[in-house]
């Protein structure tokens, strides 16, 4: 501070001439020390403070905080310090500006009154001038002039002293501004060493402060150094303390252990004796185990690598035959791709040929329908016709006969005169229509089956209504069939019933034949009905198109009910073998089923014999009966009459049928659909000859009809007949002769009227007369007028 | 150089001294290799004595060509011819001013193109090609001897650019000097310069040189009438061009005229003013603007507020030393009450007496965003300090307030006593060199027992007694840590906020 004091007498001085120089330094001064005074009381009390408050606080927290406020004063003070010379310097200048003012107000004041003045002696100037006017003497004028311009040289005079005195003024401004300047340089001199002072002390405080406040960090550290360390002499003391207690704790466990330890050993030690010596017994009988073990896995590892050996060459060989096979997969693969190719195009081209056969085929059958149908008609004008032709000729015949007979009576009676006797065989002359032979009494029995059948079809109508041919070729039958009609009409005299109760229970159990949908639709309708449409839809499914057939499934569930019977066993045991083939025959049987349609026309006559042989005995000669059949009627008269007996034995057996049990029936139908796809086949190949010799009829008793009726006349009589003819004939030559000249004789008669007749014309025409010479002239006229 | 070792690196500062010593060493025809020795000699290596004027004058004679190594020369090296790089990089330098390759060059050449290249290249070639700051210290360091950086937001180029505007604005004299150096430096300077600081105009020379044929006592008289000649430089020429122009510092007058002191020289035409109020005007980015020492009168005054009236960013304004009497300071109350963002007024050393302070007064009542006021060195006296008391009673905005050597009484320490009660925004008040008395230093004494924000207050030479200003002091001392204490708060609320 002291320097500055004395920096500070360079400035602003007490001693200055200047007052307000003199003013601004008291002033300075009275400052200083009020800072001073200021400085003191406030460096001491915080020091004391800070004394005191040592202990609570934080010693360098504190000092930073002394520090801080010692600065901040230091700093302000010094600012203070070194604005005061500015502020003296606004002080003075302030104090100039009124003075300044004050001495302006003054100036302008002297000015006014100097104007004032002037005005005033300007007035009197003029008003002299106005008086020199009126002067006119020179004298006076001269007089007045010199006046005048003594007067105005007053004024001037006063105006210059004034002039002068405000140049004198201004010089002394001058001087003062030159002084300012002088003073104001010294200002900013004082200024610039206080800033430098400043500057210097407050570095040096700035320094000091810091290191007091390092030097309170190092004590507070060295404090808090040496709590730290008696910290931590004191809990390295009590930790050896624990230590050692520790250290003799464990020794007295030790100890203790140590003693436990020794009774454990020696126990464990005879414990693993013990277990030693089983151990071991047990490892001897392991090894040998062991030794075993290894003597049968030496001998499967032997095995197994032969088998690995084996199976490894297996295995190569299986990836060669794999990849060849591989190979030949692809290679079939494009021979399939290929094939599929042509497949589909043969498919196609097939499907194609199909169509085109179907619509042959259709189209055929529509021809051969038409043809039968044709054909039919055909046999049946033609039958008409022969009917008619023969029985035309039979009475032709007749009528010659007759007349035969009558002429010979009358020749015997008449002409011999002889009592005529009628031939006794006559027989024939008693027949109308074509001959028939034993067909008349089988008739009878014919048409009694029919309508045994028709029975049993008045159950089944419906079923078979589409059937026709049946009733269409039941005529037939009775043509050809009279003996077996005899035999089948005994037979369904008998089954009627139990084909009712056959075809019943067909009904109820082949359930699996008929089609889902059928069953949905039928649902609705009566029982009957129903079971008519179920049986329909049955028979179909096993291509049961005949009655024949029907009596053949009959019988085949008769069959199976009575397995006593030798043959049939035998029949059946063949049957039986038969089901294994029966899948690949059922599958042609439709196919069979459609063919035996197609001739329906022909299938009833035919298998009756079948049928009968196959209930009696021989199946195998029932085979060749079928075969030789359509040729030999007679032998099959023969065979039917055998089997007629069997049947009748069959009959008296089945009167009291028994249907087979309802589990049974699919084995039964089975073995039926079996059987009947054969004669099926067969039929099929007998029919198509069937219709060329379907029409022919046994024609040779006709020859021998016809021939009786000749032997209407015997012999003697012809010779009669003969001998009377010649006579006859001579007798007529006579006759014929006398005829002839009679009707000679009459011609010429005639003539010769004629010529009578002509000649009298001519005459009698009136050309005569005319003529001049009249033939009448000419002539002799003999001529009667 | 001495410490150097004998084989260094050849990128080294000295590669150009060490590559002729090796040339001539290496007995090789200088012919080749003489237009980069001459550009290395040329590039500015002047500090070295270059050992090869001696070997050149006298080959035969010197020894040196004969050895391979030269032990008593310390900047001998063994390293033969400088790598490509580094004649290129030399190269580049010396042809800097006509081929300025820069930004083509990889980042180390770059720097090292930029270490060397002359500080005289003209500013078209450098101004916007050159950022680096390394380069514009050395400029500015070669033309100033005093460089604070710290002054232009330590940034080099903006304080080169700011002061050699500056400089060719201060030494432009009007009718005279040639526009051309001026208009070629704005485009250059302009994207760098926030700041002028004209420290002085120039009047017009031959008027001057008339003036001085005449008598002194004329040339007093005479300057006002030749006022349209006396024209200073156009700021408008400069302004516009600048579009960051944030402050503008001017003073009309001269600098050091020392005895050659004349009246005229220190001329604010009414035209200088009208021109420099257009200016202000057009410059909507300025924040600050200074007009002082200038002789601005009433009427000077009122034209330019009249024209920066609704400036949208002026923050502070500073009018200090002139001659703006009581219709100036009201129009400064104006403009306070206008639309201006002004936060910073400073009147100090002018003229202001009782009706402008009032004047001042009332608009201040009403600001609201005025934060600092300067009335140093008027003429208020008692009623204009009355009037702008009763104003701070109601403004809250306020923070400091200078109104020292005012000729302010006890009257006025009553009413600061009030202000001190009520005003709680109020930080530093100066009511130096006022004879405020020990009255009015008690009174305020007893206003400040009951502040707790004013930290300080300046009570120098105002005779209110030791006993009230150690009071004071105590309280103002108080204050500060208080004040203190609360920035450290809300210095730790802000540490533990982020």
């Amino acid at each position: 501070m002291n320097g500055h004091d004395e920096e500070e007498d360079t400035g602003p001085s007490v001693d200055s001439t200047d007052p307000e120089e003199r003013i601004a330094a008291r002033r300075i001064r009275i400052a200083k020390r009020v800072e001073m005074a200021r400085r003191e009381a406030m460096g001491e009390d915080p020091s004391k403070l800070k004394k005191e408050d040592k202990e609570e606080q934080s010693k360098s927290k504190r000092q930073i905080e002394d520090s801080r406020q010692r600065l901040t004063k230091l700093e302000s003070d010094g600012s203070e310090l070194v604005t005061n010379v500015r502020v003296a310097a606004d002080a003075r200048e302030a104090h100039r500006r009124t003075e300044e003012e004050e001495i302006q107000r003054q100036r302008n004041e002297k000015l006014e009154a100097e104007a004032k003045a002037g005005l005033e002696r300007f007035d009197e100037i003029t008003k002299k001038w106005e008086q020199a006017n009126s002067r006119d003497l020179p004298m006076e004028l001269h007089d007045l002039l010199k006046q005048q311009k003594s007067l105005s040289e007053a004024m001037i005079d006063e105006k210059n002293k004034l002039i002068n005195d405000f140049q004198l003024e201004l010089k002394s401004k001058d001087d003062q501004y030159v002084k300012d300047l002088k003073k104001q340089a010294e200002d900013i001199d004082l200024m610039i060493d206080r800033i430098e002072e400043q500057v210097k002390n407050l570095t040096k405080a700035y320094r000091d402060e810091v290191t007091q406040i390092e030097k309170s960090f190092e004590t507070e550290r060295g404090e808090l150094m040496d709590n730290n360390r008696r910290k931590w002499e004191q809990a390295m003391t009590g930790r050896g303390d624990q230590e050692l207690e520790y250290m003799k704790q464990r020794e007295r466990r030790v100890e203790e252990f140590e003693k436990q330890l020794q009774h454990l050993r020696i126990q464990d030690a005879d414990e693993y004796n013990m277990v030693k010596i089983k151990l071991e017994t047990d490892v001897q009988v392991l090894e040998q185990q062991l030794q075993q073990m290894k003597a049968t896995y030496q001998l499967n590892q032997e095995k197994l690598e032969y088998n690995f050996q084996v199976l490894k060459k297996r295995d190569e060989e299986n990836t060669i035959t794999k990849s060849q096979q591989k190979r030949k997969i692809t290679r079939l693969q494009d021979v399939m791709n290929n094939l599929k190719v042509k497949l589909s195009k043969q498919e196609k081209q097939y499907r194609e040929e199909n169509q085109g056969l179907a619509d042959d085929y259709k189209r055929i059958t529509e021809q051969f329908k038409e043809l039968q149908k044709k054909s039919k008609h055909f046999q049946a004008t033609d039958t008409r016709k022969f009917h008619d032709i023969w029985c035309m000729n039979e009475d032709q015949v007749k009528e010659l006969a007759q007349i035969c007979l009558e002429q010979d009576r009358i020749i015997a009676e008449q002409q011999l005169g002889l009592t005529w006797k009628a031939p006794q065989d006559m027989w024939f002359m008693d027949s109308v229509g074509p001959i028939r032979s034993q067909k008349s009494q089988a008739e009878a029995t014919a048409t009694s089956a029919h309508d045994v059948i028709k029975e049993v079809m008045s159950v089944e109508s419906s079923v078979q209504g589409d059937d026709e041919t049946v009733e269409q070729s039941q005529p037939d039958e009775g043509e050809e069939g009279e003996v077996e009609g005899e035999t089948e009409g005994e037979k369904t005299k008998v089954s009627v019933k139990t084909i009712k109760r056959v075809l019943e229970l067909l009904c109820d159990e082949s359930g699996f034949l008929v089609e889902s949908k059928l069953n949905t639709l039928l649902a609705p309708l009566e029982k009957d009905e129903r079971c008519l449409m179920k049986l329909d839809a049955i028979f179909g499914a096993l291509g049961v198109e005949t009655e024949e057939d029907v009596h053949k499934l009959a019988n085949f569930f008769i069959k199976y009910q009575t397995p006593l019977d030798a043959p049939a066993a035998e029949g059946q045991t063949a049957d039986e073998a038969a089901p294994f083939t029966v899948d690949t025959e059922k599958q042609t049987t439709p196919e069979e089923g459609e063919a035996s349609t197609q001739h329906r026309a022909s299938q009833v006559t035919q298998p009756t014999t079948t049928k009968v042989g196959q209930v009696s005995d021989g199946a195998e000669d029932v085979e060749q009966d079928d075969f030789d059949e359509g040729d030999n009627a007679e032998i099959l008269q023969v065979t039917g009459r055998q089997e007629e007996a069997a049947g009748s034995i069959r009959s008296t057996r089945s009167d009291a049928p028994e249907l087979i049990h309802p589990n049974d029936v699919g084995k039964a139908l089975r073995d039926f659909v079996n059987e009947h796809s054969k004669p099926a086949k067969e039929k099929a190949k007998f029919q198509t000859f069937r219709i060329i010799s379907g029409e022919e009829r046994d024609d040779s008793e006709d020859a021998a009809y016809w021939a009786s009726f000749p032997s209407v006349l015997s012999g003697k009589q012809e010779k009669v007949w003969k001998a009377l003819l010649d006579g006859l004939e001579k007798y007529s030559d006579v006759l014929n002769q006398r005829s002839k000249l009679i009707t000679e004789t009459d011609s010429l008669r005639q003539q010769n009227a004629e010529l009578r007749m002509l000649l009298h014309q001519y005459i009698n025409s009136k050309v005569n007369q005319e003529l001049e010479i009249p033939p009448t002239r000419v002539l002799n006229l003999d001529v009667p007028q | 150089m001495t410490t150097e070792p004998p084989i260094t690196d050849q990128g080294s500062v000295h590669s150009g001294g060490k590559e002729d010593v090796n040339m001539n060493n290496n007995a090789k025809p200088g012919g080749d290799k003489q237009p980069i020795r001459a550009g290395v000699r040329s590039g500015g290596r002047k500090s070295l004595p270059s050992p090869i004027t001696s070997a050149r004058s006298n080959p035969a004679a010197d020894n040196r060509n004969m050895r391979r190594i030269i032990a008593e020369d310390p900047d001998w090296s063994l390293a033969t011819v400088p790598l490509l790089t580094e004649l290129c990089v030399s190269h580049v330098v010396n042809n800097f001013a006509d081929h300025p390759k820069l930004d083509e060059l990889l980042p180390k050449y770059k720097a090292k193109v930029l270490e060397k290249i002359s500080t005289d290249l003209p500013l078209k070639v450098v101004a916007h090609l050159v950022s680096d700051e390394g380069y514009w210290e050395r400029c500015c360091k070669s033309r100033w001897q005093v460089c604070d950086v710290s002054k232009y937001d330590g940034s080099w180029k903006r304080m080169f650019f700011e002061r050699h505007l500056e400089h060719i604005v201060e030494h432009f004299v009007p009718e005279t000097t040639d526009l051309t150096e001026l208009n070629a430096t704005l485009p250059l300077a302009s994207p760098y310069i926030k700041r002028l600081n004209i420290k002085q105009l120039l009047p017009p020379v031959k008027e001057e040189l008339t003036k001085q044929i005449d008598d002194v006592s004329d040339a007093g008289s005479d300057a006002g009438l030749d006022g349209p000649s006396m024209d200073h430089f156009e700021f408008s020429l400069v302004t516009q061009k600048l579009p960051h122009l944030q402050e503008l510092r001017i003073t009309y007058g001269v600098q050091d005229c020392g005895m050659n002191f004349e009246w005229n020289l220190f001329q604010f035409t009414s035209r200088d003013c009208q021109l420099l109020s257009k200016c202000v005007k057009a410059c909507r980015s300025l924040k600050i603007f200074q007009l002082h020492r200038s002789k601005v009168d009433d009427d000077k005054v009122r034209v330019l507020i009249a024209h920066i009236l609704d400036h949208p960013s002026m923050q502070e304004l500073d009018l200090s030393h002139n001659m703006i009497g009581d219709s100036g300071a009201r129009a400064v109350g104006k403009l306070l009450n206008g639309h201006c963002v002004l936060k910073k007024i400073d009147l100090s050393n002018n003229r202001i007496r009782a009706n402008g302070a009032a004047a001042i007064g009332h608009a201040l009542a009403k600001n609201t965003t005025l934060r600092y006021l300067n009335i140093r060195l008027n003429r208020m006296g008692d009623e204009g300090g009355q009037a702008l008391c009763r104003a701070l009673i109601k403004n809250s905005t306020l923070e400091e307030l200078n109104v020292g050597s005012n000729e302010l009484t006890e009257p006025t320490a009553a009413i600061m006593a009030q202000v001190v009660i009520n005003n709680i925004t109020l930080r530093r008040v100066n009511l130096s060199c006022n004879r405020l008395g020990p009255d009015g230093g008690k009174q305020i004494q007893e206003g400040m027992e009951e502040n707790k924000t004013i930290q300080e207050l300046d009570l120098r030479l105002t005779e209110v007694g030791q006993e009230s200003e150690y009071c004071i002091n105590q309280i103002l001392k108080k204050n500060q840590e208080r004040e203190r204490e609360l920035q450290l708060m809300e210095k730790e609320k802000n540490s533990l906020d982020r």
